[in-house]
């Protein structure tokens, strides 16, 4: 429970240092940490325009996105302390629950019949689908290095390991950071910021949304920065007392959103026609990880 | 009722069908079928149910000429089977009455399919029943001949009859294997029966004579690169039948290797390994080719063999289980494999049953001609939508309950020991999960296509929602689909009460399954009620909170351009372009266009095609068959047209069995 209200209070002002970072860089004051969510609590008051084309599909997709949003929150533990749903296997639910999300955004942007939002669609689904074994080497090297299966017992004992387990750390936090810039579509993947509906991806999907449903999409990308930054503070959480836990969670939530930032000022993004192979490649740091673990394990001798 | 009874009505009933449906009138030959295919059905449950709780149910028609002693058998594995075989068929026939429609003036054409319907069903029991090599053979032919000729109901049609064809041929292929099998069991032990296999198991090396029966069975399932009948055939063939052959027949070569697994008596690890790897290539392999189909119908083809890869990834983890004495390895694997089984046939039916309704209102399956058939058949976008989810094995639908097992059962097998097994866990995990990535791909894509967007072509009828009676099996199968995902506890225990039976007690350890995995499963059925509850709560806070909020109607974002056409919505071979080119190297595409010349000032209009060709049939079996009709091509001097050198050939063969025998040669 306590890892979920942090989270949701870390997605409130994740977006607004990302921006505020990005500002400094390039030499302006740039907006209040607090203007992401301004700007979403305004959307929601806005009433909509709907395309003609589009059907019932179309109404419920940012709602159903939503929702796997806030059951993969509930999934996330913290240090020690379960999430509100945890079981063996429970990353696998992690996994696919956001799956369900993707699908209904993916159909949603076909929905409006446009060439540009299937343009989109189409790369989405083609660059998650990369990530995922990515993800799911990840989690099985962990498994492996632990014993354990689900979130909270894996980040739990992964510290009782030697200290190499601790580089496997900095492997993984590597691994999970691209995964975050591939689900929220940020640079160097993609770049919100664009101004060409062409080379949109996540972008362009939503182009036809408006008012409420828009609010909540945006606010969903917040909550999912925020999911994955809980991820990575949980790798090198451990077992700390809560009092340390709690500035420790933000301290780590803080810093990844200005190295976000930095990312977004600093690099270019990739050229969209390699961008497979490019996160393909990074099935091969998870593959690094998953040696690392035999190597600690003593199975490559 | 005594057992003996209810076998004999098994037999009796289809036979009493098949001799009745002729007879009657045309109007009520359809519910004739649906009638006696669901008497044949509860009979044959009855037994299944008797069987499931623990009561094998056992016949033996003693001393028959060739074949010897004859036992009928069903122990819960041929119950699961019979189960999943009499819900797929209720189905079809049910949705069969309503789809056959369209076709009522070719009566006779009509009679003779619904005959063969229930020859169909009857024959596919009798295989789950039989447990003697030789009568195996003589009902597996049934069954293939009964399908070939439902698959052909279209058979003016050129391409039907030439993948009917190939599918009899392939099918053929494999009863050799089979026969062989068999043949070889009866010069070792004496016998046709399955106990004699057991017997030779015990006795003999068990890898060859397992992979020449996992090749005949593998050829029925569609495991690579024996699948390329599937393309062809389920396309090709009445909806109703497509959802019965890829939701049963398929599965049909998976109980012939279950039925042989459970007989085995060593060498279970490189079996295993070799069907893990075979398995995940597979699953890889049929998800990408129905990644860039866009034959409906086809595409859903090659997804069945893409689940047929999920399912022998369970088939193989339970093997590695036995071979390592792992029982709880061998119990998520096999009842992953065995419940996805189920599952599969039930989403698998559901959308080839949707893909009917879409073809029966437009007579097309190219998906690039249709386009957002959702605001004329909102029920039928809801089943494929259903089901489409329910196959990548999103919660909170069926599939995920199988996935999870799997993931489980991987997941369970990284901690063995040896790299090798660790190596091989990782590289089915993460096939496992791309291959979930690929099928969200395709599902979206599909499922975009038909049913969103705006229509790409002009149809000339508008079609509408289809009849009552075509989607009333639909919702059952929902129901039931929905009922595995929000209660999985149930159904894996029950699964689980099969593979028990069959599991040799590894070490002498009583099988117990840990709580927390009972706790996980009954954890993933309560959270995606949880989810479902969550989904419905967001809705209609959203809902409240916009009520006041003002709607205005638009036309889709065109960068400005306000008088947008169909013509530029993405295309479905557009959305899985990039996947394509990516991997051409596996889906291999064929274009044909002519390029402008530099000298072609005006160019005239021109057409450009492509489609996607199979890397096996292309590749490796097109290849073969060409050299082997090269050659073949020398000894057509035997084959001369001659009647009378013909009649030579006949008298030179019992000159040569007479000599033998005087001679004691034969």
């Amino acid at each position: 429970m306590i890892s979920f209200i942090l989270i949701v209070l870390a997605s409130l002002f994740f977006t607004g240092i990302i921006n505020r970072t990005k500002s400094i860089t390039s030499g302006r004051k740039g907006p209040g940490i607090f203007q992401p969510m301004k700007d979403i609590v305004r959307l929601l008051k806005k009433g909509s325009v709907y395309s003609k084309t589009t059907s019932i599909i179309f109404q419920i997709a940012p709602s159903i996105y939503f929702a796997s949003i806030i059951m993969a929150i509930m999934v996330i533990p913290l240090g020690e302390y379960k999430g509100i749903i945890s079981f063996e296997g429970d990353f696998v639910f992690f996994a696919y629950i956001l799956g369900v999300g993707k699908f209904f955004m993916i159909i949603s942007a076909l929905d409006t019949g446009s060439s540009f939002e299937g343009m989109g669609a189409s790369r989405e689904a083609l660059f998650s689908m990369f990530a995922e074994p990515a993800f799911f080497i990840l989690m099985g090297s962990f498994a492996l290095l632990t014993g354990h299966t689900s979130f909270q017992e894996i980040f739990a004992s992964m510290h009782f390991g030697p200290y190499i387990s601790y580089i496997l750390g900095v492997l993984a936090t590597f691994v999970l950071a691209m995964i975050t810039m591939i689900e929220n579509s940020r640079i160097p993947i993609d770049d919100p910021k664009t101004h060409l509906e062409l080379t949109m991806v996540h972008e362009v999907m939503i182009l036809d949304n408006s008012g409420f449903d828009l609010g909540m999409i945006l606010y969903a990308t917040n909550l999912k920065f925020a999911m994955y930054g809980a991820l990575i503070a949980n790798l090198f959480m451990g077992s700390f007392p809560l009092y340390l836990t709690i500035p420790f969670f933000f301290g780590i939530q803080i810093l990844f959103a200005i190295a976000v930032g930095l990312l977004e000022s600093f690099t270019a993004r990739f050229r969209m026609n390699h961008n497979a192979q490019y996160i393909l490649a990074l099935s091969s740091v998870s593959l690094l990880i998953f040696l690392g673990v035999l190597v600690i394990l003593g199975q490559l001798n | 009722m005594p057992d003996s009874l209810l076998f004999y009505l098994a037999i009796l009933l289809p036979a009493a069908g098949i001799i009745s449906i002729p007879l009657l009138p045309h109007s009520i030959k359809a519910k004739a079928n649906f009638i006696f295919v669901c008497l044949v059905s509860t009979v044959t449950s009855i037994l299944a149910v008797k069987a499931l709780a623990g009561n094998y149910v056992e016949l033996i028609i003693g001393k028959i000429l060739v074949f010897g002693n004859i036992s009928f058998h069903i122990d819960s594995l041929s119950a699961w089977f019979i189960l999943i075989i009499n819900l797929t068929c209720i189905n079809g026939a049910f949705y069969g009455i309503g789809y056959m429609k369209q076709y009522h003036l070719q009566r006779t054409n009509l009679s003779l399919h619904w005959m063969l319907f229930l020859l169909f069903q009857a024959s596919m029991l009798w295989v789950c029943i039989v447990q003697n090599g030789l009568t195996f053979l003589i009902v597996w032919e049934l069954m293939s001949i009964s399908s070939f000729l439902l698959v052909i109901f279209d058979h003016q049609n050129k391409t039907t009859l030439k993948a009917g064809i190939n599918y009899l041929v392939q099918m053929h292929i494999g009863v050799l294997f089979l026969a062989a099998a068999f043949i070889w069991v009866y010069f070792s032990e004496g016998s046709y029966e399955f106990s004699a296999i057991e017997k030779f198991f015990s006795s003999n090396t068990n890898l060859w004579l397992f992979l020449l029966f996992f090749v005949g069975f593998g050829i029925k399932a569609g495991f690579i690169p024996l699948h390329s009948w599937l393309p062809q055939a389920h396309p090709a063939a009445p909806s109703h039948i497509s959802g019965v052959m890829s939701g049963v027949i398929v599965k049909l070569g998976i109980y012939g290797i279950f039925r042989i697994i459970f007989l085995l008596k060593q060498d279970y690890i490189v079996l295993g390994e070799i069907i893990i790897i075979l398995s995940v290539l597979t699953g890889l392999y049929g998800i990408l080719n129905a990644a860039v189909h866009r034959d409906l119908k086809k595409m859903l083809a090659y997804c069945t063999i893409e689940n047929i890869g999920i399912i022998g990834i369970g088939i193989g983890l339970g093997l590695l289980g036995m071979g390592n004495g792992n029982s709880l390895l061998v119990v998520l694997g096999f009842t992953g494999a065995l419940l996805h089984t189920l599952n599969h046939s039930l989403f698998k039916s559901l959308l080839f049953f949707s893909a009917g309704s879409v073809y029966q209102q437009t007579h097309t399956r190219d998906m690039e001609r249709l386009g957002g058939l959702i605001n004329w058949m909102p029920q039928t976008a809801m089943f494929f939508l259903i089901g489409a989810m329910a196959i990548g094995g999103l919660p909170p639908f069926n599939g995920f309950v199988s996935e999870f097992l799997l993931y489980s059962g991987i997941l369970l097998g990284i901690k063995s020991i040896g790299i090798t097994h660790i190596t091989l866990m990782i590289f089915s995990l993460a096939g496992l999960a791309i291959i979930g990535g690929i099928s969200m791909l395709t599902f979206t894509k599909s499922f975009g296509t038909v049913f969103l967007g705006t229509p790409r072509t002009h149809l000339h009828q508008e079609p509408k929602e289809v009849s009552i009676i075509m989607r009333l099996p639909q919702y059952f199968i929902l129901i039931i689909m929905l009922s595995i995902g929000l209660f999985p506890k149930f159904y894996f225990l029950v699964v689980n009460a099969i593979v028990s039976r069959f599991i040799p007690n590894i070490s002498g350890e009583s099988l117990s399954i840990p709580v927390s995995l009972i706790n996980s499963i009954s954890a993933i059925g309560k959270y995606a009620m949880l989810f479902l509850l969550l989904l419905i709560l967001i809705y209609f806070i959203r809902k409240s909170l916009t009520r006041e909020h003002p709607v205005a109607l638009g036309s889709t974002w065109g960068c400005g351009y306000a008088s947008p056409s169909s013509r530029f919505q993405y295309t479905g071979k557009s959305f899985s372009k990039s996947l394509g080119k990516l991997l051409n190297f596996i889906v291999l595409e064929k274009k044909k266009f002519k390029e402008i010349g530099t000298s072609e000032i005006f160019p005239a209009e021109r057409n450009y095609s492509s489609h996607y060709n199979d890397f096996f049939a292309v590749r490796i079996f097109d290849k073969i068959v060409d050299r082997l009709l090269y050659s073949l091509n020398y000894f057509q001097f035997i084959q001369n047209g001659n009647i009378q050198m013909y009649i030579l050939y006949g008298i030179f063969f019992i000159v040569f069995v007479f000599l033998g025998t005087v001679f004691k040669l034969v």
